[in-house]
């Protein structure tokens, strides 16, 4: 039998910027926060392994070998640590393989950290960066960027299924409401739907940035770290933990072309539908069985796209549901309750951790007032690479 | 002396891969072919063949970039995803001001510096 793997141990650091510090002191503060909810900071040598995920800080801060970096400042040597690497969604993959290397037997207790500090750039060079995960030859020089696929996607979607922009400014504020309660989140402010759409001066507020996607339907730049601790349930190291462990229920991942021009359809997803399904077969559970859910809204058109692929909603009746207020923290199937990435921010390789860490401190019931989903059996976290051509979907469970 | 290679300037193109096993078209280029698995030797070209990627194209769905990376010294760029008459896809500029998803658009190439690095060849669909 598959050992049974939980969280029992979270940190995050305020998501913002944290350019002025160094990405393995900011990972660390993460980790170190992991291990003291966990209540091993004592017996840290018990980790079997770290894993660190982190996309690209080779060149937000002429960085490498973070891996090797963390577990030193953090007094954890001879701890194995690799560095694991998915674009944006880093993260989810570094949860994913901590997942395979305790079901394999190589290890029973695993930290995950993910971080990047992406703020010590430009915005311009920033968004260059990230543009190196595009195919280099058909994508990357023609001088496309991720918010050029975001903006082509939201006109296929927009004209298809009749989603206007209001729509599109509709989950903002709801994200933001959600941030605004999160006190890890990079914006801490609300916006209304009259300032940033239905006002005659909201195109001032809210300018274009990728055509038909505004500033406001986008992520914002930000840095910083989150972390996990992740234990075999049945091992006897479980022991050393107090607290109740999450389960990890289902893990699924899956690629797509690299060249969002080769998909037969540009409008599916469909790295999103098969991670979903194999993360919903693993759990033995269906959309129907999701309490809530953290969903890669770098473009707030993938929240959208998203919770339509992994099933919550048919196609094209996901703004629909939005409308109706049923993806709001009260509503029948919160999404992004953490305020997602529009609100508590995107630092690439932290990001897939993030979500998970959402999950736990959700179905530990431990969030901040007036943002905690009433009482959540299963969350399941989205996390997006590329322009979704690696996914990863994970399911967290409180047993 | 005269240095010939100083006038051997080409017209910038962008190459599509045609697998002469089976014949399917490729852009860019695979290493493997999607239809028969048949395999492509970088080097020696074996057994495909190129051709540039020209003509008539629809457009299939298009943006108008304000956040341009470091390098783009404009207010905006247009992109588009096409799609030519030998039902290859390309993603590249537009070179028109009021796009209209559907439109009938003809292909040029042109040499673009804005990034790091050497020239390279960019699609402008017009």
């Amino acid at each position: 039998m598959t050992a049974r793997v939980g969280i029992v141990g979270v940190g995050h650091t305020r998501f913002g910027n944290s350019s002025e510090y160094d990405l393995a002191d900011v990972m660390a503060y993460a980790a170190t926060d992991a291990l003291i909810d966990a209540g091993i900071l004592e017996q840290r040598h018990e980790v079997d392994q770290v894993f660190v995920a982190n996309m690209a800080s080779g060149i937000f801060c002429h960085q490498t070998s973070v891996a090797s970096s963390l577990v030193s400042r953090m007094d954890m040597e001879p701890v194995p640590a690799e560095l694991i690497e998915n674009g944006p969604a880093s993260g989810a993959s570094a949860v994913k393989v901590a997942y395979m290397a305790i079901a394999s037997g190589m290890a029973d207790v695993v930290l995950v950290v993910g971080g990047e500090i992406m703020r010590k750039l430009t915005g311009w060079e920033a968004t260059d960066t990230v543009a190196t995960m595009l195919h280099t030859e058909a994508e990357y020089n023609m001088g496309l960027t991720l918010p050029s696929f975001g903006g082509m996607f939201a006109r296929l979607y927009m004209d298809k299924y009749g989603c206007t922009e209001r729509d599109l400014a509709l989950i903002a504020v709801k994200d933001h409401d959600n941030g605004a309660l999160n006190q890890y989140a990079h914006v801490q402010g609300t916006c209304t739907i009259d300032a940033i759409h239905d006002n005659v001066t909201a195109s001032v507020v809210n300018n274009y940035v990728a055509e038909p996607l505004r500033m406001y339907s986008t992520c914002p730049v930000t840095d910083g770290a989150a972390a996990l601790v992740l234990v075999n349930m049945d091992s006897p190291k479980a022991a050393l933990f107090k607290k109740k462990a999450v389960r990890i229920a289902g893990v699924g991942s899956a690629t797509d072309t690299h060249c969002v021009h080769n998909r037969k359809d540009p409008l599916l997803l469909d790295a999103v539908r098969i991670a979903g399904e194999k993360a919903y077969k693993m759990a033995g559970i269906g959309p129907k069985d999701i309490s809530f859910a953290e969903l890669h809204d770098a473009f707030v058109i993938l929240e959208l796209a998203i919770s339509e692929e992994v099933g919550f909603f048919d196609r094209g009746k996901s703004y629909l549901a939005v409308r109706k207020g049923e993806t709001t923290i009260h509503g029948s199937l919160p999404i992004n309750p953490s305020g997602g990435l529009k609100s508590k921010g995107h630092p690439v390789g932290a990001t897939g951790v993030s979500q998970v860490v959402e999950l736990v401190r959700q179905l530990r019931g431990e969030v901040e007032e007036g943002r905690q989903v009433r009482d959540p059996k299963y969350g399941m976290s989205v996390n997006f690479g590329g322009f979704g051509n690696n996914v990863v979907a994970i399911i967290c469970a409180k047993d | 002396m005269i240095d010939f290679s100083m006038y051997d300037v080409k017209a910038p193109e962008i190459l599509g891969y045609k697998c002469l096993t089976c014949g399917a078209l490729h852009y860019p280029a695979p290493m493997i072919c999607s239809k028969c698995s048949s395999r492509r030797d970088p080097v020696t070209g074996k057994r495909w063949e190129t051709f540039p990627l020209e003509g008539p194209v629809t457009l299939l769905t298009w943006t108008r970039v304000w956040n341009l990376p470091e390098g783009y010294n404009v207010k905006y760029l247009l992109f588009g995803i096409v799609e030519f008459e030998n039902g290859l896809r390309a993603s590249g500029r537009l070179g028109v001001d009021e796009p209209r998803t559907g439109m009938k658009l003809n292909t040029r190439v042109e040499e673009s510096d804005e990034r790091p690095g050497k020239p390279v060849n960019v699609f402008v669909f017009e």
